[in-house]
C-alpha cells in the first residue's frame, strides 16, 4: 500500500484549539506524524518584559484560555516567594475555592469534548449547559465570565458578595445527583466503549521519558503525584480529600479518573465554605502601585492544573519590570514529543481522540 | 536510593561532590546551584540516579550587561519533593553547550525552544536548527533583549489610523 | 503600501447595491440559514460552545456549525491572528463558494488590541480579507455574539454585506497586501521534505 500525506489541519471539527498535525498514513494506520505548533504565538514572554509588575495581571490570564485562573495563582505566588508578602487566611479558602470550581469547569468541558471527535454530540450539551452555571458564577464574584484578574499578589482583589455561597451549594448538589446521568450518556453507553476501552494505551516508561504529569502519570503510575499532595500550596494541606489512581491507562480509564475528581473537587469546595473564617481578604502593596518594586532573585512555581504541573520561572533583577518570565506548559511533553513518537500506531480514527484523552491544549504550548 | 533529605542537606551533598560556584536557599521545596560548564551533565546524571526523574523546564537568561547567557535546567522528584535549579553560564555571541537527550530525552523539543528564540547551539542534537514555532523568520532570534518587538511591528505591519489623538499625557518609564 | 491603495476598495459607508428581484428574494431567506465553518482561530473561540448549546442556542436564528469550507457561508475570525494563521485562512476563504461572509470578534482584529506591540501578530485585517461585521469586548459574551449574528442578518436583508463583491473586484489589491505580510500564500510541508 502507498502513503498518502496528510493534514489534520487546523480546520477540522474534533480539532481542539488552533494546531495542525501532519502525518503520512498507510491504509488506515498513521506511519509518522509531526506536531506544528505557532499558530497561536504571540511573543508573551517578550510581552511581559515590556509591561510593569502591576500592569502584567491583564495580559497573563491570556496564556491558557480555558483555565485562566492558574496564570494569575503561579504568578501571585512567584511573587509572594520574593518579597515574602504574607496573605490572609481568608484568601487562602477563597482562592481554593476559585481554583476548584476552575477544575471543575474544564474537566466538564474535556469530556464534553468527545463529543467532537466520536459524533456524540448531545454530551457537549450537557456538559456545556452545566459549564455555563459555573461561568455565571464567575460572573457574580469577580464581574467576567472568562478572564477574571482577580487573584493578584496579596490576597484576592474583593470580597464575596453577599448569598454566593447559596449559589455555589445549589449548584454542586445539582451536579452531583447528575453524575450517573453523565456517566449513562457517556462513558457507560455501549458505542463510546468500543471507541475508548482498550485504545490509546499510555504504558509507565512512556510516561518517565516524555516527562507527561497530571492525570496520564497518575493513570499508569498508580500513586498519587498531586502537587495539591506533595507540595501542598494555599491551605490544601488542612482539606481532607482524596487522588483517584490506576495503573492500566486506556482512554476509559483517563475519562474516567476526571470524572472522579469532579466528585473529589465538589467535596474540597464544600469543606472551604465550611471552614473558611472571617477577615480581610488583601495586604496592599506600599508605595505607588505603578512603581512597585520586586527583590531580586529566581524562583520557580508551580501549581497543579487539570493537565498537569504547570509553573512560571520568574527572574527579577530588583526593578520596576519582570527580567524574564518562561512558562512551563502542562501539555508541552505530550504534545509535541508524544505527537512524534507515540502517535504512530494509532488508527487515522483515533488522532482526533487522542488529543483529547491526553489532555493537549495548544495556547499553553505556544505561548 | 536515598531517602528523604531536607534542603540543607542536599545542598551540602552536592558539595561534597562537585565543585559548587554558588547555592542558594530558595524555599523549603526548592534550591539553586550553579555549576561550570562541564559538570552539568554529571550533575544531572547523578541527580536521575537519585530519583530526580522529571525536568519541569529548561530555559535560558539573556544578561546582555555581563555578555553571557545563562541556561537553567529545573528537575523534580515525586517522593523527596524538592525542585533543584541546575544553572551555568556560557558566552552569548558563541553560544554552544552539549545536548543532554542522553540523560532526559524530553529535552528535545525544549532545546529546539531555546535556540530558535535565542540562537544556542546545541551539539549533538541536529533537529534542533529547524524552525518550529515562527515559520519563514527573517530577524534576529526574537527573546534577545537587543530586539525590539515593538518597532518590528510597527514596521511590518499596517496599523489603522484614527483622526482624534486619544493621548492625553505621555507615560512615563 | 500607501501608494498601490485603491479608492473604491475602502467604501466608508456601505451602500445598498441595485439588486435584481430573485437576488433580493434569495437574500430574504438565504438570511434565515447561515451555516458557520468550523474553525477557531484564536481566544473568542471560547464562548463558541456556550452560543452553540442549549443556554444561548444559536439555531433558534437558523445557524449551525458546519465542517467543510466549501458548504459554508460565514467565516467567524474569533480573535488575534498570526501569520501562519493567516496563510491557511486564506486557503479556507477562498475555498468557500459565493455569496460569503466574514465576522470577526474582538479588538485584536480591528487595532491590534493587547498585542498590539508584538513581533508575531497582525495589526488590522482588513487589509488582507474584507470583513462585514465586527463584534467588540474582550471576550464577548454570547449576548454580543448574538447580536452581531442578528446584525449580519440585517444586512444580508438590505444588500449591505458586500465583502465578497469587494474582494472579488479588487482581487490583486488584496493579493499584493497578502504577499507584502505574508511572503507567499502556499503551505510548505517543511518536515517531509
Amino acid at each position: 500500500m502507498r502513503e498518502i500525506k496528510l493534514f489534520l489541519g487546523p480546520q477540522h471539527p474534533g480539532m481542539h484549539g488552533n494546531t495542525s498535525v501532519h502525518m503520512y498514513v498507510e491504509g488506515d494506520i498513521i506511519v509518522k506524524s509531526y506536531l506544528l505548533p505557532g499558530m497561536l504565538h504571540r511573543g508573551f514572554e517578550k510581552g511581559m518584559e515590556n509591561r510593569t509588575w502591576v500592569n502584567n495581571l491583564a495580559l497573563i490570564p491570556r496564556i491558557c484560555v480555558v483555565e485562566p485562573d492558574i496564570n494569575e495563582m503561579v504568578f501571585a505566588m512567584g511573587i509572594e516567594t520574593l518579597t515574602g508578602m504574607e496573605v490572609p487566611e481568608r484568601a487562602h479558602y477563597i482562592r481554593m475555592i476559585i481554583l476548584e470550581l476552575a477544575r471543575i469547569s474544564i474537566h466538564l468541558m474535556a469530556y464534553g469534548g468527545i463529543g467532537g471527535p466520536t459524533g456524540h454530540y448531545t454530551m457537549m450539551y450537557h456538559a456545556q449547559a452545566d459549564r455555563n452555571t459555573i461561568l455565571d458564577i464567575f460572573e457574580k464574584i469577580t464581574g467576567h465570565r472568562i478572564y477574571h484578574q482577580y487573584i493578584v499578589p496579596g490576597g484576592v482583589r474583593k470580597d464575596f458578595p453577599k448569598g454566593i455561597e447559596k449559589d455555589i451549594v445549589d449548584f454542586l448538589d445539582d451536579l452531583a445527583s447528575r453524575y450517573t446521568e453523565h456517566r449513562d450518556l457517556g462513558i457507560d453507553n455501549p458505542t463510546i466503549k468500543k471507541r475508548l476501552d482498550h485504545h490509546i494505551m499510555l504504558p509507565e516508561s512512556v510516561v518517565w521519558e516524555l516527562g507527561v504529569t497530571g492525570v496520564g502519570m497518575r493513570s499508569s503510575v498508580n500513586k498519587p503525584y498531586d502537587l495539591r499532595k506533595v507540595t501542598p500550596y494555599a491551605r490544601y494541606s488542612e482539606i481532607d480529600f482524596h487522588v483517584p489512581t490506576s495503573d492500566y491507562s486506556d482512554a476509559t480509564c483517563r475519562v474516567d479518573i476526571k470524572l472522579q475528581e469532579v466528585v473529589q473537587c465538589i467535596g474540597i469546595i464544600k469543606q472551604c465554605l465550611a471552614k473558611m473564617p472571617e477577615g480581610p481578604v488583601r495586604t496592599k502593596l506600599e508605595g505607588n502601585g505603578l512603581r512597585w518594586k520586586v527583590p531580586k532573585g529566581q524562583v520557580y512555581s508551580a501549581v497543579e492544573s487539570s493537565r498537569g504541573e504547570f509553573g512560571y520561572f520568574i527572574v527579577s533583577d530588583g526593578g520596576t519590570k519582570p527580567y524574564r518570565i518562561a512558562v512551563r506548559g502542562a501539555s508541552f511533553p505530550q504534545g509535541l514529543l508524544g505527537v512524534e513518537k507515540y502517535l504512530p500506531g494509532q488508527r487515522m480514527d483515533d488522532a482526533a481522540l487522542w488529543f483529547d484523552t491526553m489532555g493537549v491544549c495548544s495556547p499553553e504550548i505556544d505561548r | 536510593m536515598m531517602n528523604s533529605m531536607s534542603n540543607i542537606e542536599l545542598v551540602k551533598d552536592l558539595k561534597a561532590r562537585y565543585k559548587i560556584i554558588n547555592a542558594d536557599v530558595v524555599r523549603d521545596t526548592q534550591i539553586a546551584v550553579d555549576v561550570t560548564n562541564g559538570d552539568v551533565h554529571s550533575v544531572l546524571a547523578y541527580l536521575k540516579s537519585q530519583g530526580w526523574r522529571q525536568l519541569s523546564i529548561l530555559t535560558n537568561i539573556d544578561w546582555i550587561d555581563d555578555g553571557e547567557y545563562q541556561l537553567v535546567y529545573i528537575i523534580f522528584n515525586w517522593d523527596n519533593p524538592i525542585w533543584v535549579q541546575v544553572r551555568t553560564r556560557i558566552d552569548r555571541d558563541n553560544a554552544k553547550f552539549p545536548t543532554i537527550t542522553s540523560v532526559y530525552p524530553g529535552a528535545k523539543y525544549y532545546e529546539r525552544d531555546v535556540h530558535e528564540f535565542f540562537g544556542v547551539e546545541f551539539e549533538g542534537n541536529p533537529e534542533a536548527l529547524q524552525q518550529l514555532f515562527l515559520e519563514g523568520w527573517d530577524d534576529m532570534p526574537p527573546l534577545r533583549k537587543d530586539f525590539d518587538a515593538k518597532a518590528y511591528s510597527d514596521k511590518k505591519y499596517s496599523k489603522r489610523e484614527y483622526t482624534t489623538d486619544f493621548n492625553t499625557k505621555e507615560d512615563e518609564k | 503600501m500607501e501608494e498601490i491603495r485603491i479608492k473604491n476598495a475602502f467604501p466608508t459607508q456601505e451602500t445598498a447595491e441595485q439588486r435584481g428581484t430573485w437576488t433580493e428574494l434569495g437574500d430574504y431567506f438565504r438570511r434565515q440559514s447561515i451555516w458557520m465553518l468550523m474553525y477557531c482561530t484564536g481566544c473568542c473561540a471560547i464562548e463558541l460552545p456556550q452560543a452553540m448549546t442549549t443556554v444561548y442556542d444559536m439555531e433558534r436564528l437558523g445557524m449551525g456549525p458546519m465542517a467543510t469550507p466549501r458548504q459554508a457561508d460565514v467565516l467567524l475570525i474569533t480573535g488575534y491572528l498570526s501569520l501562519k494563521t493567516l496563510r491557511r485562512l486564506i486557503y479556507s476563504y477562498e475555498q468557500m463558494s459565493e455569496p460569503k461572509y466574514i465576522a470577526a470578534f474582538g479588538p485584536c482584529v480591528l487595532n491590534g488590541g493587547i498585542y498590539h506591540d508584538s513581533h508575531a501578530v497582525l495589526n488590522r485585517l482588513d487589509d488582507y480579507l474584507p470583513v462585514d461585521v465586527y463584534v467588540g469586548g474582550c471576550m464577548p459574551n454570547p449576548e454580543s455574539v448574538m447580536n452581531g449574528f442578528v446584525d449580519l442578518m440585517n444586512l444580508i436583508k438590505d444588500g449591505k454585506a458586500t465583502g465578497w463583491k469587494r474582494y472579488r473586484d479588487n482581487h490583486e489589491w488584496y493579493r499584493a497586501n497578502q504577499i507584502a505580510a505574508v511572503g507567499e500564500v502556499f503551505v510548505h510541508d517543511e518536515f517531509h521534505e
